[in-house]
């Protein structure tokens, strides 16, 4: 098992104006697995991936990577976490506003001792005529194929998507779900993507169904469908 | 209609909860606010208070013309005037009053010229205690007894002589203490002015007296040009009556009108230094402004899109930087009015003998430190809104902000270090901010630069001229005027061969040299100052150049004030004739004590048809003690060589503490605005690195090292700037407001220091910003905001 959540709860706010956001939540992901936290706003997807990526905290349960406990981790333990096992692709994307594509990408291949090739990225990307460009020059499914090419050029064991269709158009989308879904296959990375897009459950392996902050159901992907064949 | 009203007054309630913001804008950004309005508050404050200051001053310096009848001018005669030649030049269209003094030594190493009380002209402004009545009482200069340390009550020692001290006292013709008016700086601190009673000035020994009158015309001269006239002619009308040995006419005195000249200048010089800091602050609001404009876009051009007139917002968004500044201002002119105007008084006080000042309400300082700077605040701020807030509401929607296409980016070589890269990336980006930083940089340096250069400027200036002077101890000798009067050549013959009795001495190491005082021509507008000439014997042991009949010598000083090199010619004027010399320039004598012309003696006295073993005073390796004094006019030592640099350290040395903090404060309120606006700027952006797993050592070598890079090239820049712009100030401040020249020396440490201070201060800054990148939370990214 390359993650592991064991009873995962968080809650946000005080006495009589606290929100359980997260009760319980346990689940275990396999490497190289592609999956998908499927469920509407305000279910908990979004904190379930931003305690998976160490930039928030549960209150209480554990969670293994690689037979490693989060808890056990201080801030440098878990900066380096991030550094070198965890790749991010957010739905406003979160270009650095004032680098270039290619620049952008170096951020992420910077924090790697072994980075992808970044022209090959930028080919395989489609971003070879904007790589000198700035984000503001780009559409936001060019910006969204910068931000993957940033958190996969450092090849991390586990990329986690937050809603990376969410500000796109419907063939915008469907192009993203199939770089996401060749980077899954090409390097291996496990890719854990929180959406409320029902269809896009179908590409997945793993399928975790929140709803206020409990799973209703998950479930191995038997009938698994390419990106391409996705419609919605 | 009643409608459309109803709509207009729900319109306006509705606007008003866009006020609330400001409050909650104030004390989310406290620490910002805070440095410009200490900024502001002391820039203005200092700056009321230096008009206020001024204008009380002024006016009681310009009304003291008046209150104490101070003379049109004065000269010095070397015999008492008869009745009957005061009654010719009477008929000249002048008064005359006796204003007969002495000169004494005293033990603290000072010398005082003591009036008998004057009742008629240039009256006498009791600051302390009372006028003296009886024998052994003096009253003494209110600045020369705070630079001595003396005080009522006190007692003044000369020799055997004793004087108690009953008062402090402003003489109204010496408001500046000059010893003379050839002198290129007053010095109050080695000399002063006083009065004795009647009774007490008629025991002085005759032979001291010197016979000096003040006049006032009987229909006083309306211009500068036409009192020029007026003077020159009263000048030659009194040449021909008495032996003059002294003639000042009031507009030229030095002890008169030095201080309404520096008053008005200091004013219009912190004038343009509250500008220059008002303009700095409106720019860094400017920027603070499009920060918050980038940050809020969305809001605005909902709010546009909502309805919100642009004007609307533009009042919104300026009314913090005006709060700012109009409460600012206010409490600047009431600091100014209080304790600044106090400081400021007090360091006029410090450098001038002013009578007693009223304080006066100073509307021009009020609009000068209120008006004009809330007027460029509102000038500078409404430009950056309008400029931003007239894109259209979707364009703000979409955060398109550059108003045009966007613009591409600069391509990098991709063999620059990707750190490096970032960093660049960094610097085009805040380029405003940094062009800002480093012109505020540029000006708190400047103010720093002329702080901490002006002392070793003066401290070398006293090494050289005491290390360079032309003989340990020169002598001139005062020779009575008739002795040199061309127009009688054998009456000078005559006094001539009985003075030389009186004048010789037997000192092995003395040696004779001739000397005549001439005037520059004042061309192109320059200052009118006095030049000496002297004529020196072949081989000489003081001076140490070869002289042919041709050899004409000018000093070093001389030379670097006026630019002038060998080959050139020089004209010089007699003082009080129409009569011109000119001089072709053969060499440059290495001197920097004063504005001197070396030629042989012989040469010198042909020139001014004196005969050839006529000579005017000593040079001398030890002192010459067997000449009566009442034959040595004056002496050249250290001490009178030093004279401008010691008062300008006192006068000055105040204010330059004063400047260095201002520019210090000024340092840090600079550095830290400019580099929290850029680290504002970027939260996001600090915050995804964060995500990425950049530690908050990388996050900072991005952030913030290019600051520092900006810092220490804005440092670096600015020296060769601030030295060359230094310079040029200071020598047209010298040559504009000084006879004579100081040697313009830039000590190499300051820079150093200078650059250290800079380094430190923004090291300070630079740890207060790497624990704010610290602080930046990951969660900022994950807001939905590109």
């Amino acid at each position: 098992m390359q993650l592991e959540l064991q009873n995962i709860k968080k809650s946000y706010g005080e006495g009589g104006s606290r929100i359980e956001v997260l009760k319980d939540i346990s689940l275990g992901i396999e490497k190289g697995e592609f999956v998908v936290l499927l469920g509407p706003s305000g279910s908990g997807k979004s904190t379930l991936l931003n305690i998976i990526g160490g930039i928030d905290t549960a209150d209480s349960g554990k969670i293994i990577i690689r037979e490693k406990s989060m808890a056990d981790m201080d801030e440098k333990a878990l900066t380096s976490y991030r550094r070198e096992h965890l790749g991010y692709i957010f739905q406003m994307y979160n270009l650095i506003p004032n680098l270039t594509v290619r620049e952008n990408i170096e951020v992420g291949a910077y924090l790697s001792k072994k980075p992808l090739d970044i022209d090959e990225i930028i080919e395989v990307l489609g971003l070879k005529e904007h790589q000198n460009k700035i984000p503001s020059q780009l559409s936001g499914g060019q910006q969204q194929r910068c931000s993957i090419g940033r958190a996969i050029v450092k090849n991390p064991d586990i990329l986690l998507c937050d809603e990376p269709t969410g500000a796109l158009d419907y063939n915008t989308s469907k192009e993203i779900l199939a770089l996401i879904e060749r980077v899954n296959k090409e390097y291996g990375n496990t890719v854990i993507m929180v959406t409320h897009n029902d269809a896009i459950k179908n590409m997945a392996d793993f399928v975790v169904k929140l709803r206020d902050g409990v799973i209703r159901k998950s479930y191995r992907n038997e009938t698994k469908q390419t990106a391409a064949e996705l419609d919605w | 209609m009643k409608q459309n009203k109803q709509q207009q007054s729900l319109t306006g309630k509705m606007r008003k909860p866009l006020n609330k913001r400001i409050i909650r804008e104030l004390t989310g950004d406290i620490g910002k606010y805070i440095v410009i309005f200490i900024l502001l508050v002391f820039s203005i404050g200092f700056v009321s208070g230096f008009l206020v200051a001024g204008e009380s001053m002024i006016k009681a310096y310009d009304e003291s013309f008046e209150k104490y009848n101070i003379e049109d001018g004065n000269f010095r005669t070397e015999e008492k005037i008869t009745a009957a030649q005061k009654e010719r030049i009477e008929k000249k269209g002048v008064s005359i009053f006796e204003n007969f003094y002495i000169e004494k030594e005293f033990d603290n190493n000072t010398k005082l010229r003591i009036f008998a009380n004057r009742e008629q002209i240039d009256k006498v402004c009791v600051m302390e205690g009372r006028l003296p009545d009886g024998l052994h009482e003096i009253a003494i200069d209110r600045m020369y007894a705070d630079n001595n340390g003396l005080s009522v009550g006190d007692k003044l020692v000369s020799g055997s002589e004793s004087y108690e001290i009953v008062g402090l006292v402003a003489l109204s013709d010496y408001s500046a203490l000059f010893y003379s008016n050839n002198d290129m700086m007053f010095d109050a601190s080695a000399f002063g002015v006083s009065v004795v009673s009647d009774k007490q000035f008629a025991e002085y020994d005759e032979g001291k007296l010197r016979y000096n009158y003040g006049w006032l015309y009987d229909n006083k001269p309306q211009t500068d040009e036409e009192e020029k006239k007026v003077s020159d002619d009263l000048m030659d009308a009194l040449a021909n009556i008495v032996s003059l040995e002294n003639f000042v006419p009031g507009y030229l005195n030095q002890s008169i009108t030095f201080t309404g000249e520096d008053i008005v200048g200091d004013k219009a010089m912190m004038e343009v230094l509250l500008y220059i800091i008002i303009i700095i602050v409106a720019f860094v609001f400017g920027v603070t402004i499009n920060n918050t404009i980038h940050k809020e876009a969305t809001v605005i051009g909902t709010l546009r899109a909502s309805g919100y007139t642009i004007n609307e917002l533009i009042r919104h968004y300026m009314s913090m930087p005006l709060i700012v500044t109009v409460i600012a201002a206010v409490i600047g002119n009431v600091l100014g009015y209080t304790c600044f105007k106090n400081v400021c008084v007090a360091m006029y006080y410090g450098s001038y003998s002013l009578p007693t000042y009223v304080t006066i309400w100073s509307a021009e300082a009020f609009w000068k430190t209120t008006a004009i700077p809330v007027v460029i605040m509102i000038f500078i701020t409404y430009f950056v809104l309008r400029k931003k807030l007239s894109l259209s509401p979707l364009k703000l929607i979409k955060r398109d902000l550059s108003g045009k296409k966007p613009r591409a980016a600069i391509a990098l070589n991709k063999k620059i270090r990707f750190f490096d890269r970032f960093r660049i990336r960094i610097l085009i980006q805040n380029k405003s901010s940094y062009i800002i930083l480093f012109m505020g940089l540029l000006f708190a340096n400047l103010l720093l630069f002329f702080g901490m250069m002006l002392p070793p400027l003066l401290v070398h200036f006293q090494g050289i001229v005491t290390e360079n002077m032309l003989a340990k101890h020169t002598y001139m000798l005062q020779i009575p005027a008739g002795a040199i009067d061309d127009e009688d050549e054998l009456s000078a013959a005559f006094s001539y061969v009985f003075l030389l009795n009186k004048i010789s001495t037997n000192n092995p190491t003395a040696e004779k040299f001739s000397a005549y005082g001439l005037k520059t021509t004042g061309e192109g507008g320059s200052r009118v100052e006095d030049v000496s000439l002297y004529g020196i014997k072949e081989n000489s042991k003081f001076i140490h150049a070869e002289f042919d009949d041709k050899t004409v010598l000018i000093s070093s000083a001389y030379a670097d004030k006026y630019g002038l090199k060998e080959g050139d010619v020089i004209t010089l004027k007699e003082p009080y004739e129409d009569k011109y010399y000119g001089f072709n320039v053969t060499g440059i004598y290495d001197y920097d004590g004063g504005i001197a012309v070396f030629m042989s003696k012989k040469h010198l006295n042909d020139i001014m048809g004196l005969s050839e073993d006529m000579f005017s005073g000593y040079f001398s390796d030890t002192e010459i003690t067997d000449i009566e004094e009442k034959y040595i006019g004056t002496t050249v030592d250290e001490e009178s060589l030093t004279r401008v640099s010691r008062q300008l350290m006192i006068s000055m040395g105040n204010l330059m503490y004063m400047v260095d903090g201002f520019s210090v404060v000024m340092f840090i309120v600079l550095i830290y605005l400019l580099s929290k606006l850029i680290i504002e700027r970027n939260v996001q952006s600090i915050s995804m690195a964060k995500i990425l797993g950049y530690t908050g050592k990388e996050v900072a070598a991005l952030y913030i090292v290019p600051t520092a890079l900006v810092v220490v090239a804005s440092l670096l820049i600015s020296y060769p700037i601030l030295s060359y712009v230094m310079v040029g100030i200071f020598r047209v401040m010298l040559k504009q407001m000084m006879s004579g020249w100081m040697v313009i020396w830039l000590d190499p440490s300051v820079y150093v220091k200078m650059f250290l201070m800079g380094i430190i201060t923004y090291a300070v800054v630079a740890v207060i910003e790497y624990r704010k990148i610290g602080k930046i939370p990951m969660s900022e990214a994950l807001k939905n905001v590109e």
